[in-house]
């Protein structure tokens, strides 16, 4: 059992040093940061001197989101496509015809949604 | 033919209509809830043709099964579906109120066929034999589902209802993938099939691992039926979302639920290291179910908050049988229950949902005098309320005296006597509503139309609960 545990081992290290590295900047900042006074300019992000110009968190379209959506769908699930061919290789000896029609299927489902995403407007950046 | 081509065979159903829906310049969207009900109608046909299991060995047979219990389920998600469509259309002016629409008719299509999809997710569920299967087709149901019950968009209380499921969905959605992950990671396996044999190679110190990974599976599927302490959402959700979505959540979307829960615990209930806790919880969970469901329902004023409750109780009964999943009959006298749960809650949302578009409004008061006002729709409440009570020669009797009877042998006797309790504490709420049908005054005599849709539907579900109240052989004989 205490092998099987290794190859996490780096992983808390990882996180350790993560959070330690959080923890002591941050910790460090508080000691070490509280000299002089602050007041409201100073909490200002610097911008050349000048003042930041509209606010930090502006207002975007949101359009936006929808464009977000529809790379999620058919950007990410395409990437389902690769391991397809490169993990499932002795499947592909036994069942490849099948998996052919599985790839095939899921890629018309896919089309049929880029359809309707077109149809309804989703890719109108006019609208 | 296994039930795998039936699940395809409604994917490219909500595909060509879902097509249909875009490209075709016809306004009239109601036509697409035909479509979608006579092709489900059509598949709901092709189950009968006997079904065999994929072939040992081939791809499809580590994923799904089709025995008894899959395929009874199948037709039973499918027959709730084609309730739901052909509630829809009637449906559509109160969908046009809370929906902004760009286009004559916008949005109302795909009200029509969303539940297509849920009803394909819903199907690959009940004959999942996988738990990575099972993962897959309960999301393609819920996220389907989530826009459901959130789609009278400029209605607040169906923003919640849909904001409250999504976050709470998510929820069970984390807890079941973690405890599949526990699951895999003690056995080495996320096949149903193959876990008893994976369990009892395990030594002693995996099983506390392994029971965390079937406690938070039993968590998320306990939030998917609705048991206690899962149940806070019903209410909310219920009482939001669209009346047609209400009435299908609380039948279909539970069916599935229950039917993974008999899978996990049919493969689990023989292992002695594991089925005593297992066991244990069961019961307790039917316990507290039965108590909160029905003693939270008593108050209750808001006919979607009362059936949201009532559900949860039956929920409570039908835990009871599983409780008992070690008898032979206990999983008869759960489909028995279902059949006859989705002909009463249907019947009492459709009566529902012809009430508060008469009337504007869900509380129990609008029913008064509704006697006087369509005899047709209170006699079918009357009807529905009879049988989720559980009043002789109605098919929530026998639903009910089937799982007493499953009960009772197995030595459930607290469970069955704190039913007994139950069942009472359910006339009162379900005949408040009835009292408020025959024995108050209507606040105006104007008659409520009802349209044909409905009125057939009316008909066809009011004809199941005596007909399964009378003669439920059939039923049980699909299933044995």
């Amino acid at each position: 059992m205490e092998h099987s545990l290794d190859p996490y081992a780096s992983l808390l290290i990882h996180i350790v040093s993560g959070v330690g590295f959080a923890l002591t900047t941050w910790v460090g900042s508080l000691l070490l940061g509280r000299v002089g006074r602050a007041t409201g300019v100073k909490n200002v992000p610097y911008e050349c001197g000048m003042l930041p110009e509209p606010g930090p968190q502006p207002r975007f379209s949101v359009k936006f989101y929808l464009v977000a959506m529809l790379f999620i769908l058919f950007d990410i699930e395409i990437v389902f496509l690769y391991p397809w061919s490169v993990v499932y290789r002795e499947y592909l000896q036994q069942y490849g015809v099948e998996i052919l029609g599985v790839l095939a299927t899921f890629t018309a489902i896919l089309f049929a949604g880029y359809l309707y995403a077109i149809r309804k407007g989703a890719l109108d950046w006019s609208k | 033919m296994n039930t795998l081509y039936l699940e395809i065979a409604v994917v490219v159903l909500g595909i060509i209509l879902l097509m249909v829906e875009s490209y075709s310049a016809s306004a009239n969207k109601a036509r697409l809830a035909w479509i979608g009900a006579i092709g489900l109608f059509g598949v709901l046909l092709l189950s009968f043709i006997p079904q065999h299991a994929p072939a040992p060995g081939s791809p499809a047979a580590a994923f799904i099964t089709s025995d008894l219990l899959s395929v009874f389920f199948v037709r039973l998600i499918l027959a709730a579906t084609i309730v739901f469509l052909l509630t829809v259309p009637s449906f559509f002016p109160a969908l046009r109120i809370s929906l902004p629409a760009e286009r004559e008719g916008g949005g109302l299509g795909e009200f029509a066929i969303l539940p297509i999809f849920v009803c394909a997710g819903l199907m690959w569920m009940v004959s999942a034999v996988d738990f990575i299967m099972i993962f897959v087709s309960l999301e393609l149901a819920t996220i389907t589902l989530y826009i459901l019950a959130t789609y009278l968009r400029q209605n607040t209380a169906s923003l919640e209802s849909g904001t409250k499921f999504l976050i709470l969905g998510a929820l069970s959605t984390g807890f079941i993938v973690y405890g599949i992950s526990w699951l895999f990671g003690t056995t080495g396996t996320t096949n149903l099939l193959a876990l008893p044999s994976a369990i009892a190679a395990l030594p002693e110190a995996a099983v506390t691992p392994l029971l965390f990974g079937i406690g938070m599976i039993l968590v998320a599927l306990s939030f998917k039926i609705s048991a206690f302490p899962f149940q806070f959402w019903v209410p909310d959700v219920y009482q939001g979302a669209p009346t047609p979505v209400t009435s299908y959540l609380s039948v279909a979307s539970k069916a599935a639920g229950f039917v993974v829960l008999i899978r996990l615990l049919g493969a689990l209930w023989a292992i002695p290291a594991v089925s005593h806790q297992i066991h244990a919880v069961i019961t307790l969970l039917a316990a507290l179910t039965l108590i909160f469901g029905n003693f939270a329902a008593i108050p209750q004023t808001n006919m979607k908050r009362l059936l949201g409750y009532s559900s949860v109780a039956h929920a409570g009964y039908l835990l009871m049988a599983v409780a008992s999943l070690s008898s032979k009959m206990a999983v008869p006298a759960i489909g028995f229950y279902f059949a006859g749960y989705l002909a009463m809650t249907m019947l009492s949302f459709v009566v529902l949902q012809v009430v508060s578009e008469a009337t504007g409004g869900d509380e129990i008061s609008r029913f008064n005098g509704l006697g006087r006002r369509s005899p047709l729709l209170a006699g079918a409440m009357l009807l529905a309320a009879a049988s989720l009570a559980g009043i002789p020669f109605t098919a929530g009797f026998i639903g009910k005296l089937l799982v007493f009877e499953v009960a009772l042998k197995q030595g459930h006797y607290g469970l069955v006597a704190l039913g007994c309790v139950t069942v009472a504490a359910g006339f009162y709420y379900y005949f408040k509503v009835i009292r408020a049908m025959y024995w108050q005054q209507p606040a105006e005599e104007t008659s409520i139309a009802v349209p044909g849709a409905l009125r057939f539907l009316i008909a066809v579900l009011g004809a199941a609960i005596i007909a399964f109240g009378v003669y439920p052989a059939p039923i049980l004989a699909a299933l044995r």
